[in-house]
C-alpha cells in the first residue's frame, strides 16, 4: 500500500518538467553501449573509443552487461542468426534505451542487400539514429552521438513514455 | 564422466570475451573438457553474392570479409583475377601494392594486439595499440583515400600514385613505431602479469599445428616456418629482404611475440620499398590506353576506371591465388564461364583455418584462459564466416 503510493508519487514527480529535463540531461551524458558486435563495422566502432577520437569525453562508455547499458549499437550487417541475439539483448536492457544503426548494411543491407542471410535492423528494433558509410568514419559516430544527445534533451525519441 | 558433474557454459555472442560468436565450453569445475565454437553469426554469403556481381564490383565485396585487413584480401582477389585475364601489373604498381599490404599488416597486428591486451585486462595496451594504429591508417588514407576499405588494387595496377610528401611521413611513422615497440615490451609484452597469463597457456605443439592446418602467425609460433611470402612469393617479395619470424613454444605468448616480430619485419620492408621504388606507370598499358585522357591522368596521378572495367570478360577457365594475409594464408579460387560475372568464387580465409585451433588449444585449460587464448589467436569472425 505504502509502496504503491510512493511509486505513483515518484512517477508523478518524474513527469514534472524540471525533474524530467534534469533526467534527460543526465541520460544524454550517460549513453552506455553494450558490448555486442554484429559485424565488421566493429573495428571502426572500437577506433572511435580509442585515443585519436575518444568518444568517452561525451559520456559514451562501452560496457559489458546488458542490464547496466542503455544503448544498443548495431555495427553493420545483422544476420538472421545474430538478429535473435540482438532482440534478446535489446529486451534485456532497462528503459530508456536507444538503438544506433551503424553502416550501410544496417540501413538497407548495403553491399549485401540481396544476401539470403541478412535482416534489416529496422524490421526488428526501433532505430533512433542511422549512421551512413561503409564503414562510417569515427567522426561520423561522434556526430551521431551528439545528435542523439540533442534528441534526448529535446525529447524527440521513439519512446514517448520517457 | 556423468552428465551431472559437467556444466555446459555458453559464452556470447553478447560477451566481451567472445566477439561475434558463441563459445560452448563443457566444464568440469574450472577445467575445460570440451570446447565448441559456434560460428555463423556473421555469415553474409559473400561467395554467393559474388556470382551476381561483375568482376570489379567484387573488389569491395571481398574487402568486407576482413575489415582490419582489407589490402591483403583485395590483393589476393586481384591476383586471381589477373591470372584469369592474363595481365601483369607494372613494377611500380607492384611496389605500391606491397607497400599498402605491409602498412595494413602493421595496423592489423596492432588491432589484434590491442584486443588481446583488453581481453586479459590490460586496457593500456588496447589504448596504446589503437592509438599507434592511427598513424598507419593515416598513411594508408593518404595513399588510397579511405581509412579501412581501400579498394586500391585493381586489375592491371593500382588506383593512385604515391603522394608527394608520403615518403617522409612514412619514415617518421616507422621510427615512431620502432620506439613504441620498446615501450610495449616494458608495459605489456614482458610484463609479469602478461607472462603469468600467457606463458604455457593454449599450447599447440608443432605436430598438432601441422595436422589441424593452422596458418599464419599462429602456425609460425608453433615452430613451423611456413609463410606464403617465402614459399610461393608473389609481386615483389622475392626482391625484399625479410625473415620469417618463428617461435618454438606454441603458446599464447609466443603468438604475441611472432606478431611483434612481424611488425618489425614489415617496418624494414616498408623502408626497403620506399628506398627502391622505381618510376613508371601505375596501370598496365593495356588499360592505360583506354583511360580518356592519358596526359591528364599522368598529371593527376590517379586512375579513373576505364569503362571497360565494368564489363571485364575473362576467358573461360579458373584461377587460384595464395597470399599471406596478416592472419595467415588466404586462398582465392575463381571460375569464369566467359561472362561478366564469375561462375563460382571461393575464399578460404585464414581465420576459418585457425578456428579449429580453439578446440585444441583450450582443452584442459582453465575457464579464465579462454579470453587469453581467444585474443592470442587473433580470430576475426566475419573473416571466418564470410
Amino acid at each position: 500500500m505504502f509502496d504503491a503510493v510512493i511509486r505513483r508519487l515518484s512517477r508523478a514527480l518524474a513527469r514534472q518538467k524540471i525533474l524530467s529535463s534534469l533526467k534527460d540531461w543526465g541520460t544524454s551524458f550517460s549513453l552506455w553501449p553494450v558490448h555486442f558486435t554484429t559485424a565488421c563495422c566493429g573495428s571502426e566502432f572500437a577506433a572511435s573509443f580509442c585515443p585519436r577520437y575518444d568518444a568517452e569525453r561525451y559520456g559514451f562508455l562501452p560496457f559489458v552487461g546488458t542490464r547496466q547499458c542503455n544503448v544498443l549499437f548495431i555495427e553493420g550487417t545483422v544476420t538472421k542468426k545474430m538478429a535473435e541475439a540482438a532482440k534478446i539483448v535489446y529486451e534485456q536492457m532497462p528503459e530508456p534505451k536507444f538503438v544506433f544503426a551503424m553502416g550501410a548494411c544496417a540501413i538497407d543491407g548495403g553491399i549485401f542487400w540481396n544476401s539470403y542471410n541478412i535482416v534489416r535492423p529496422h524490421e526488428i528494433l526501433p532505430v533512433d539514429v542511422y549512421i551512413p558509410g561503409c564503414p562510417p568514419r569515427p567522426e561520423a559516430i561522434l556526430k551521431s552521438l551528439t545528435m542523439e544527445q540533442e534528441k534526448i534533451r529535446k525529447k524527440v525519441t521513439p519512446h514517448p513514455e520517457n | 564422466m556423468s552428465e551431472e558433474q559437467t556444466l555446459e557454459l555458453l559464452i556470447g555472442p553478447q560477451h566481451p570475451g567472445s566477439g561475434h560468436m558463441r563459445l560452448v565450453a563443457e566444464m568440469d569445475g574450472d577445467v575445460i573438457l570440451n570446447f565448441e565454437p559456434n560460428i555463423g553469426y556473421v555469415h553474409r554469403a559473400v561467395e554467393k553474392i559474388a556470382e551476381t556481381k561483375t568482376y570489379v564490383q567484387i573488389i569491395p565485396l571481398v574487402e568486407r570479409t576482413s575489415l582490419p585487413d582489407t589490402a591483403n584480401h583485395n590483393l589476393g582477389y586481384v591476383l586471381a583475377l589477373e591470372r584469369l585475364l592474363g595481365i601483369d601489373a607494372p613494377l611500380r604498381a607492384q611496389y605500391l601494392r606491397i607497400l599498402l599490404a605491409e602498412i595494413n599488416r602493421i595496423h592489423s597486428h596492432l588491432y589484434g594486439m590491442g584486443i588481446h591486451g583488453n581481453m586479459i585486462g590490460s586496457t593500456t595496451m588496447l589504448m596504446w595499440a589503437f592509438g599507434d594504429r592511427e598513424p598507419f591508417i593515416e598513411l594508408a588514407q593518404r595513399l588510397t583515400g579511405a581509412r579501412l576499405s581501400y579498394s586500391y588494387i585493381i586489375p592491371g595496377g593500382v588506383r593512385r600514385d604515391l603522394p608527394q610528401d608520403f615518403r617522409n611521413d612514412a619514415l617518421k611513422a616507422l621510427s615512431y613505431m620502432e620506439r613504441r615497440l620498446k615501450d610495449y615490451d616494458r608495459i605489456f609484452v614482458h610484463n609479469p602479469v602478461t607472462l603469468a597469463r600467457l606463458k604455457g597457456v593454449g599450447v599447440i605443439n608443432r605436430i598438432d599445428a601441422a595436422r589441424i592446418g593452422v596458418v599464419g602467425p599462429n602456425l609460425r609460433a608453433s615452430g613451423i616456418a611456413y609463410d606464403v611470402r617465402k614459399i610461393e612469393p608473389y609481386c615483389i617479395y622475392p626482391d625484399l629482404d625479410f625473415e620469417v619470424v618463428v617461435r618454438d613454444e606454441g603458446d599464447a605468448h609466443a603468438r604475441l611475440l611472432v606478431r611483434i616480430g612481424e611488425i618489425e619485419q614489415s617496418i624494414s620492408m616498408i623502408r626497403q620499398i620506399l628506398g627502391k621504388i622505381p618510376d613508371g606507370s601505375i596501370l598496365a598499358d593495356r588499360y592505360l590506353d583506354l583511360v580518356p585522357s592519358r596526359t591528364r591522368f599522368e598529371k593527376r596521378s590517379s586512375v579513373k576506371f576505364p569503362a571497360l572495367f565494368s564489363g571485364l570478360k575473362p576467358s573461360k577457365g579458373e584461377a587460384v591465388s595464395r597470399v599471406e594475409a596478416s592472419r595467415g594464408e588466404l586462398f582465392h579460387y575463381l571460375v569464369s564461364d566467359g561472362s561478366t560475372h564469375p561462375y563460382r568464387f571461393r575464399i578460404v580465409t585464414p581465420s576459418f583455418k585457425n578456428l579449429i585451433a580453439f578446440k585444441h588449444a583450450l582443452l584442459g585449460q582453465k575457464l579464465a584462459d579462454i579470453p587469453a587464448v581467444y585474443g592470442s589467436l587473433d580470430y576475426f569472425p566475419p573473416e571466418a564466416d564470410r
